[in-house]
Formats: structure tokens, sequence, C-alpha cells
């Protein structure tokens, strides 16, 4: 097999990290705030609830909860679904474990902000929602951008362990490769391939926190 | 018509009663000054005023209209909306200017009157180029607050609290953070609000500020008014306590 | 406090797979029936296999998924106008997959030897041993120079197994250890990089592999560690499905079929599916 037939390969799968990359960021981020909200809820119920939640999401491998995810409707509820499943479950799982990361994040970064912040709106008159919206999570997205940043590129590596369920991302893909051509040519690809990906990843994070930088 | 009146607040945290039993009334124009050692329960008295704590018991009655009631001795308080109203009456400037540091000052004194009063955008800008005039700040509407000094962030703090037109104005200690050589700058704006009639309740330490400017002092000490009269009257008081703090706040500064 | 949560979990995990075995062995048979009600209008066939695990099933040079077991399931489909799905499954979770209902059958080089009673099978069509592989100047001529060796075994693999077999206690014993890995191709780079001194594996996986690197690099040893037979497995109970597909495999054994697709993939060696075991 050429190089270039083996990149062809590869850029297949490399959609498909793109894709798990994407969609676990689009859906986690504002999961993992609502769940923040629950940490902090005044109703004990809640709080205990998020708390499990995150421990349990944070405590176990997060390919072990790949496979419950992928498993559960079968051995907990005794569906049986198509193969189709594999990439939803996939995108699921990642949801789940990262906004239990970005919802301790939210949380610390929304904690950090002094209560003159929220004192200062509320005798302004500004309600609940318009406080958080205007005052509040502005000043926090700035300062929990390095922890997120830390987050993200976890993530870009972590869209390898899509493996166990194999969702023919690109290391499943790199792997399947290697192990046809009995070469390691195709490790090295996926391997530089994560590296420039979490090269981009970095130099956005930074620019996004170069806009920030307008304020202290 | 009194423009605030509280009848017997109290108020306690756990164990601690931090106000026993206060009543104000205060008339529109006049400017009243709260006085007393830490911990004696001035600022609480603004936090409840101002909503930001509720009160245990007592009324609460800003222009004839009830934030909150005695009843059975316990303080009953009104509605979202008739609070949210009521806030539009008054402002406060806090100790530590809390202001918001990812606007700039002209987006810090217009954004409430634009989000919380309907203001058109407009109007509320020329409201605010003509606060930041009056204070001295047309320069620094761009500027972020991390940019300003002390003074400047106390004066910008002032000018917030009026772009929303408040009928009374609360002030927390207002130079307390500031180096002493700023207090000045943020007096002397106080004084002109003074000199234009407007209402305020001030907790302060500045003993010299309040005697010049005050229509009546309030002294507290442990959660009760020691005395109430006007400067002359407080500061020539027989009462053992009032002259031994005004002493030694005079001796510091 | 700390002692109760621990204990609380153990309890939760406990009773968790408890109840999923159980569900797994109870239903065993309604899933099947239900797969077997539809079978009169299936229109599709799921193969599950690992992708890595050539000539039986693997990645080509164009990307696709090929082998002598997809060829042969290919002509399954064909000849029961089914459709034919390749889904690469990770073997650790075979069972999950087909339980779940995710896969029809594991067609994948798939040792029958050891787990009779787990799954419905087919007849064997493949004899296939298990192998010692060593690098050639390594001075290794029999299992007895393994003592004291490194040796490397597939995960949950039938090498593995058969190692594990009481009557191979002695010969596992005298390793210096045994390394489990995830696919050969990382288990040749350790035997080529010196890292492990042996790898136990199948036979046919073993001459495609030694086949695909430097003639006489490695060599099998004489003395196999067990000789094991191929066949498809199919869910516990599930015998509609496999009579189907076995009869169909009689048919491509009678005209031909199996024995030219068995040589397209060098296998004629090692099948040992005939006419007669109908």
């Amino acid at each position: 097999m050429d190089v270039i037939t083996m990149l062809k390969q590869l850029a297949e799968g490399m959609i498909v990290t793109g894709q798990i990359f994407f969609l676990t960021l689009l859906f986690s981020l504002p999961l993992g705030l609502i769940i923040a909200f629950g940490r902090m809820s005044k109703n004990g119920l809640i709080r205990t609830v998020s708390k499990i939640y995150i421990s349990i999401m944070r405590g176990t491998p997060l390919m072990l909860q790949l496979i419950v995810v992928y498993f559960a409707p079968y051995y907990v509820f005794g569906v049986r679904f198509g193969s189709g499943y594999r990439m939803v479950a996939v995108i699921l799982g990642f949801v789940l474990n990262y906004a239990a990361y970005f919802a301790e994040i939210y949380r610390a970064g929304i904690q950090a902000i002094p209560v003159g912040q929220h004192e200062a709106a509320q005798v302004l008159g500004f309600s609940k929602g318009q406080t958080f919206f205007r005052i509040i999570l502005p000043q926090v997205i700035k300062r929990i951008l390095p922890p997120v940043t830390n987050e993200v590129i976890t993530l870009v590596k972590d869209t390898s362990l899509a493996f166990v369920l194999t969702v023919a991302e690109m290391f499943t893909l790199a792997k399947q490769i290697a192990a046809a051509q009995t070469t390691v040519i195709p490790l090295m690809v996926a391997g530089l391939f994560y590296y420039i990906f979490n090269l981009l990843v970095a130099f956005v994070m930074e620019l996004i926190e170069k806009k920030l930088g307008y304020y202290r | 018509m009194n423009l605030l009146e509280i009848n017997h607040m109290k108020k306690s945290f756990g164990d601690l009663e931090v106000i026993r039993d206060f009543s104000l009334s205060v008339r529109e124009g006049e400017v009243v000054s709260i006085i007393g050692p830490s911990g004696s329960g001035k600022s609480t008295i603004l936090r409840c005023a101002t909503l930001l704590e509720q009160m245990d018991d007592g009324d609460l009655i800003y222009m004839g209209e009830y934030a909150a009631k005695s009843v059975n001795g316990k303080s009953v308080y009104m509605g979202k909306g008739v609070l949210k109203k009521i806030r539009s009456y008054f402002g406060l400037v806090f100790q530590n200017f809390n202001l918001f540091p990812h606007y700039n000052v002209l987006k810090n004194i217009m954004d409430a009157p634009v989000t919380v009063g309907k203001v058109p955008k407009e109007e509320a800008k020329e409201r605010a180029l003509k606060l930041l005039d009056q204070l001295g700040l047309s320069e620094k509407g761009q500027a972020y607050p991390y940019q300003l000094s002390g003074g400047q962030q106390q004066r910008v703090s002032i000018a917030r609290a009026l772009a929303l037109q408040p009928k009374i104005l609360f002030f927390d200690e207002p130079t307390s953070a500031l180096d002493p050589e700023l207090t000045g700058e943020v007096l002397r704006v106080i004084k002109e609000l003074a000199a234009q009639k407007m209402t305020m309740i001030i907790v302060t330490h500045e003993m010299q500020f309040a005697k010049e400017l005050s229509d009546r002092i309030i002294f507290m000490e442990n959660g009760v008014v020691v005395q109430e009269g006007t400067p002359d009257e407080v500061f020539h008081s027989e009462n053992e306590r009032i002259r031994e703090f005004i002493g030694k706040i005079e001796a510091v500064y | 406090m700390k002692k109760l949560l621990a204990l609380l979990l153990c309890t939760a995990m406990t009773a968790f797979m408890l109840t999923g075995c159980g569900d797994g062995a109870q239903d065993a048979k309604s899933p099947a029936e239900a797969v077997s009600r539809e079978d009169g209008d299936r229109t599709t066939f799921t193969v599950g296999f690992d992708a890595e695990f050539p000539p039986y099933g693997y990645m080509d040079d164009n990307g696709e998924y090929v082998g002598f077991d997809l060829s042969l399931a290919q002509e399954v489909c064909d000849r029961n106008g089914w459709e034919l799905v390749k889904q690469p499954i990770n073997w650790d979770t075979k069972d999950m997959e087909l339980s779940s209902g995710a896969i029809d059958c594991i067609w994948n080089g798939f040792t029958i030897n050891g787990r009779e009673d787990s799954y419905t099978w087919s007849v064997p069509y493949v004899d296939n041993s298990q192998v010692f592989v060593v690098a050639a100047d390594a001075g290794i001529a029999s299992q007895a120079d393994l003592a004291g060796k490194v040796v490397a075994v597939q995960a949950d693999s039938s090498a593995l197994a058969a190692l594990n077999n009481e009557e191979n206690t002695a010969l596992t014993e005298s390793f210096a250890s045994l390394n489990q890995f995830a696919d050969y191709n990382t288990a040749f780079m350790d035997l080529e990089a010196g890292a492990v001194d042996a790898v136990a594996m199948d036979i046919g996986v073993a001459n495609y592999q030694m086949e695909s690197r430097e003639a006489g690099k490695f060599v099998i040893l004489d003395e196999y560690l067990s000789t094991e037979q191929y066949g498809v497995g199919f869910l516990l109970g599930n015998e509609s499905l496999r009579d189907q597909v076995q009869n169909t495999l009689f048919e491509m054994v009678e005209d031909g079929t199996f024995a030219k697709i068995a040589e397209e993939w060098g296998l004629s060696d090692v099948v040992c599916l005939t006419a007669d075991a109908e």
C-alpha cells in the first residue's frame, strides 16, 4: 500500500475524529453548565445527585463508560439495538464524561467571581438571568479558559478511545491498517495528526485568550 | 411624605443580634450620616435598606410603598414585581466600587438604564456622557476599570448609580478602600450632590466630612442608636462613648 | 463513612453484575426466538469480526474489509439474498455485541475448542493449531527451550486459552513471564525488537505475518501447543440462522466454491469442511 492511499484512508478517520471532537464540545459545554448549577443548587437533593454524577464520571475510566453506554440499552433495559447506535453511544459517552469535568471548572469559575458583582447587579435592578449572562458568565469564561484548554486538548487525544466500540475514527483505522500491512507507519501518522490537531487547538484557545485580554 | 421610612428593623445572624431596633425617616433633600464603631450594624442597615439582606422584623417603606411589612413580629416582603419597582427608587455606592471589569466606563454606566430601565440607547449614552462630564471623567468613557485609579473608579460607580435617576442614594463607606490622597475627589463629588439637593444616606468614618455635610447624624453602637441629631448635637454630646469614639477617629485623621 | 461508601459501591456493582449475568442466561432463548422469527424476512446479515486478524478479516489496500471469512460470508449472503454487513468489533466485547443483537454471528477465525457450550456453532471449517513463533537465530528449537523466556500472547485469544489449559500448566509456568498484547502487529514488533522471545498464536495468522516480513527471520516451532478448529459462532439457541448459514456452506462445498475461496486466500491446507460432514 502506498503512503497516499494510506493517508486517504486515515483522512476518513480524521473526519470521524473531528466529528466526535466537535459534537462532544457542542453538547458537553452547555450540559456542564447545567450540572454546575445543579452542583451549586439550594435544593439538597439536586446538589447530591449532581455531586454523585460528577464523582462517578470522574472516578471511572472513560473507556468503561463508553462500553456501559453502548451496552446498557440491552443489559439494563433489554432493548436490542442496531449497529447505528455505535457512533451515538460514543458521542453520548464522551458528552456525559466531559460535562462532568466542565461542570467542576464552571463551578470553580463561578465561585471565584466576587460576591460584589452579584450585589452590584442586583441593586441596579438586573434579574438573576441578566446578572448571570451579562455580568457573571463573561468573567467566568475568561477565568476558566486555561483549564478548559487543558480539557479540550485531552479530548483530542481521548477520541482515540472510541476504538473500544470500533467506531472508524482515525486511531481505530490506524491500528487496522497497521495490522493488515504489518507496519507502524499508520500509527506514526496518527500520532502526528493528534499533535497537529492539538497545535491548532492551542492556537485557537490562545487567540480567544488574547481577545479576552482587553480587561483584567 | 417621607422618601424612606424604616420602622423597628431587627436583624440577627445566627445568635448574633446585629440590629436590635432601628427606625429612620428621611425627607426629600435630606443628607443623613450614620457613624459608629465597626460591628455596630451600620452596614447591615444599608444592606437591609437596599434589599441585599432581608431583615427579620420591621417595615421598609419607600415613597409610601411597602417593600416589607411587619406581620406578627416578622417582616413579610412584597412580590418580585413590587421589589423591582422599589429598587428603581434607590442607588447604592459600594465600598469596593464593584464596577463590571469587562465593560468600559461608558457601558458600566449605560448598561442598567438600557437593559433594566428600557431607556433608548442614544438617550442613555447622552445621559452617561453628561454624568461623566459632571464628575470630571469625560476623557475616560472608553477606559476599562482596571485602567483607572481608585478615586476615578469610585466616581464612575457614583455615575453608574446616578444614571438610573434614583430618588435616594446610599453610600457604604465610599472612601474606606481609597488611599488618603484620593478620598478628596470622591468627597467633593458627594458634596456637589448635596448642593443639588440629592437625598443621601452615608455610612462613613470621615467625621469632618459628616459634620460639614449632614443634616442629621446617627451614632450607632451594638445594634442600637445611641444618639441622633444635628451634627452640632452629636459632636458636642455628653455621652461618654460618643466623645471617646469621635476623639479616637479625629486623632487618626 | 468511607468504608460504608465502599461497601455500598461493591454491593451495587455485584448486584448489577449478577442481574446482568442472570438476564443474559434467562434471555438467551427469547432473543434468539425473536431473531429466528425474523429470519423469514431477513434482509441483512451482520458479521462481527476483529479487523486486525488477517487473513480471516482485515482492512485491505483500498480500505475495504476483506478476508477468507468475509469472502465466505459474502457468498452465503449472495445465495440467500441478504445484504452482508461487515461489522468490525472489539474482541474483548464480542459476547456483549452478540447478545445485544448488534451482530448476528462471530465469523473470524473463531476457535470452537473450549467454547463449545457458549455459542451455537456451525460445523468446523478450518483446522487450526496454536504454535509458537520465535526468531530464527534465537536458538529456541523446542517447547523445553522456552523455559525462562518471555512469551507473548493475544489477550482473550485461543492461544492464551491453550496456555491456561491444565495440560500446559508445566509449560506455562516455565516461562519467565507471559505477556498479553492487543494485536499481532505489536507482538511481532516486540519479537523483532527482542522484547519478547516467542509469540503464541494461530498457525494461519503466523504464516501470514511471517510472509509479509523478512524471509527466514522467524520460525514456527515444530511442537504445536494445541490443535483446534474454527467455526462460525451464533447466539446460543439461534439454531435456525445457524442451520441456514451452514446449509449454504455445504452447498458451496459441493459445487466447489468453498475450495476456490480457500485457494484464493492460500488456506487450502487448513480448511477441513467436506461434504461428508453433512
